[in-house]
């Protein structure tokens, strides 16, 4: 394989992403872009935001050892890069902070952002709340339903919650929505994409954010293994976390990369968000990847027990990762992803988000009694506390009492 | 022979409504009586299930239309159709590229060849038209742009090239339907874009009743108007009752047709 080198200068991973959207928002894109590359050139941007990272998020997040589930999967030593561990509870917020530095720098003084699970909006709010600058955050009402903790806390960060009740009234028309406010307000405005989907240059600004990621737990683990690990395990919805960690170990072609994808009720059912299991190439929210859609290139609506991956579409880097099959792509259904979320709170001592439950279902599922000697990096992105109420209710506890 | 390529000098007007809204059956009916009028263009939108460009009114009637499952075949169907009686009115499509793509570019200009005049693919950026501009010019329709104000004189130099029809100006930062018409600087940018190109520029987005149209004929230099979202939101003001809303159409473009 030659040297991993994407996307083009006009955001294409392939033939994948590119830039799919209105006249009125093309000027600030390439704009964006602009300032972006700037930007990475700049040790000022680089030093400020090194700083937030170590003294605001508490990176580097730890690379943990977790012994008793690898001894219950009876297969290869488990870490998990805990970036569930980062102040926020997730990884988006290392995102959030390089793109609110940068609009800083674009002189922009509003601030929006879609949320699913409400991770990435309480990201942005974080932010928001520390640079002073006005935050609304699009949210879709059936998620404003089951993610009641992250609306409050989005609210008591000084965010305005904007509940979204077009289409499946979720992820999707949560970003249908941001991009029409962008429309509206294009000159005062940023918009915080946070995943590595939309337009040009999101997908690769986001990645490079969150490669923070990778790059710390690629120096973790030959610290304590002195090689490199023989898998990484992340899931996907949009794909931030996953690529955050995957971008780095591209190159190094004995590491064997997975992507594990929400199929909801069945990949094979209606009833899905594996959009690259179940998907077919199209054009959504400005990229061209995978998506879930119908004969007449009409999108579906996701279903996934977790709000974070209840997404029709995914990253364009994804695609082109599963094309050229550098990543292979699995679907793990709710109730897989809900038995892993209860064996790993039990086992090891942390409650995961029901995200990166199904990342640790396909690792229970796919390595049980197998690949003994090998080492596993998995992407603990997040933290189950928002999913309490979520997860009780599907398991059939009462929680209210 | 393209009907873009012969419109009038001045006062255009363009009338944009969605196929399949709010069913099959009784768009054909609201159609006809659009049709029936002679407008210099109309402007068929064909829905799609995330029009992330247009504002509450046209993402209404989208999923008016999709919720019976209108296929993207019998929108096609429905303009051929309506064709025959349409004379000198330019037919234009206003899309979003999903649903080209996903039809099959070949098959989609196939089927509206000879038909259709002008197709306006609204999250198609000059950066990524070079191939759809290619096959539709060999098929003589014209890929119609959109300039908004927040495309600089370098930009828009860029876009106007080489283009045929009309150049569809926004004429407020905002999706379909909103925001206040700002006279001036509509005026002020229209005249920079018409010192750049001799094709008619129509402004859209925004314009709501008779006065608005006057005051763009008045006020400003543009060759005409684009009206869509106001001629929908009649339909619901008229509590979602057919006859009574094509008679409302009726008196609608009798009085925007200056």
């Amino acid at each position: 394989m030659k040297t991993y080198k994407q996307p083009s200068t006009i955001g294409r991973f392939g033939e994948f992403g590119g830039m799919y959207v209105a006249e009125t928002l093309m000027p600030l894109l390439l704009n964006l872009d602009k300032s972006y590359k700037k930007i990475q050139k700049d040790k000022k941007f680089k030093k400020e935001l090194n700083d937030l990272f170590k003294n605001y998020v508490g990176r580097p997040s730890s690379l943990h050892y977790a012994k008793n589930l690898s001894k219950f999967i009876n297969g290869p030593k488990v870490y998990f890069k805990r970036d569930e561990l980062n102040h926020t509870g997730a990884h988006k917020i290392n995102n959030c902070l390089g793109q609110i530095l940068l609009a800083k720098k674009m002189g922009k003084t509003r601030i929006i952002a879609e949320t699913g699970a409400g991770q990435h909006g309480v990201a942005t709010a974080t932010v928001c709340s520390l640079f002073g600058l006005p935050c609304y955050i699009f949210m879709g009402s059936k998620d404003i339903e089951r993610q009641k903790p992250n609306v409050f806390r989005m609210k008591l960060l000084g965010a305005t919650i904007i509940p979204v009740e077009s289409g499946s009234k979720s992820l999707k028309d949560a970003m249908n929505e941001a991009l029409r406010d962008w429309i509206k307000n294009v000159r005062d405005t940023f918009y915080i994409i946070g995943s590595t989907a939309g337009p040009h240059p999101y997908p690769k600004m986001v990645r490079d954010f969150q490669s923070v990621i990778g790059k710390e737990a690629r120096e973790q683990i030959l610290k304590v293994e002195k090689k490199l690990p023989d898998y990484l395990i992340a899931c996907v919805g949009g794909g931030s976390n996953a690529m955050g960690l995957f971008y780095p170990f591209l190159n190094d072609k004995k590491v064997k990369i997975i992507g594990v994808e929400a199929a909801g009720r069945g990949a094979k059912t209606e009833e899905t968000a594996a959009t690259m299991t179940s998907g077919t190439p199209g054009i959504l929210h400005g990229s061209y990847s995978y998506v879930l859609q119908d004969n007449d290139g009409q999108i579906k609506e996701a279903h996934s027990i977790s709000a974070g991956l209840d997404y029709p579409g995914v990253g364009p880097e994804h695609s082109h990762l599963k094309d050229i099959k550098r990543v292979k792509y699995f679907g793990i259904n709710d109730k897989e992803a809900l038995e892993a979320f209860q064996t790993c709170s039990k086992l090891e001592g942390i409650i995961p988000a029901l995200e990166p439950s199904h990342a640790l279902a396909y690792l229970i599922k796919a390595f049980k009694n197998k690949h003994k000697n090998k080492v596993v990096i998995l992407n603990m992105c997040g933290r189950g506390d928002k999913d309490l109420f979520t997860a009780a209710k599907a398991i059939g506890f009462d929680a209210d009492e | 022979m393209n009907n873009l390529d012969t419109l009038p000098k001045k006062k255009i007007l363009s009338l944009f409504m969605t196929c399949g809204f709010p069913t099959l059956s009784q768009s054909k009916k609201i159609f006809n009586e659009i049709l029936s009028h002679q407008p210099d263009v109309i402007e068929f939108g064909l829905p799609f299930s995330d029009p992330m460009a247009d504002g509450p009114i046209i993402q209404e009637a989208n999923k008016l239309a999709l919720s019976s499952n209108l296929s993207t075949q019998q929108s096609l169907n429905l303009i051929k159709e309506l064709s025959k009686s349409k004379n000198n009115t330019s037919f234009v499509i206003m899309c979003y590229l999903n649903t080209v793509r996903k039809f099959g570019l070949d098959k989609f200009i196939k089927s509206i060849k000879n038909i259709v005049d002008g197709i306006i693919i609204v999250d198609l950026p000059f950066e990524e038209e070079s191939e759809i501009k290619k096959s539709l010019s060999k098929n003589n329709i014209h890929l119609i742009k959109l300039i908004s104000p927040m495309t600089d004189k370098k930009r828009a130099q860029k876009l106007l090239k080489g283009s045929k029809g009309f150049i569809y100006y926004v004429s407020a930062t905002g999706i379909t339907g909103s925001n206040k018409l700002d006279f001036k600087e509509i005026n002020k940018n229209v005249k920079f874009l018409k010192k750049m190109t001799n094709i008619p520029v129509l402004v859209g987005f925004g314009i709501k009743s008779k006065n608005d149209v006057l005051e763009i004929s008045k006020k400003t230099n543009a060759d005409g108007v684009i009206i869509g979202s106001a001629l929908i939101q009649k339909y619901f003001d008229l509590k979602m009752d057919l006859n009574k809303y094509v008679i409302g159409l009726k008196k609608f473009i009798q009085e925007v047709k200056i």
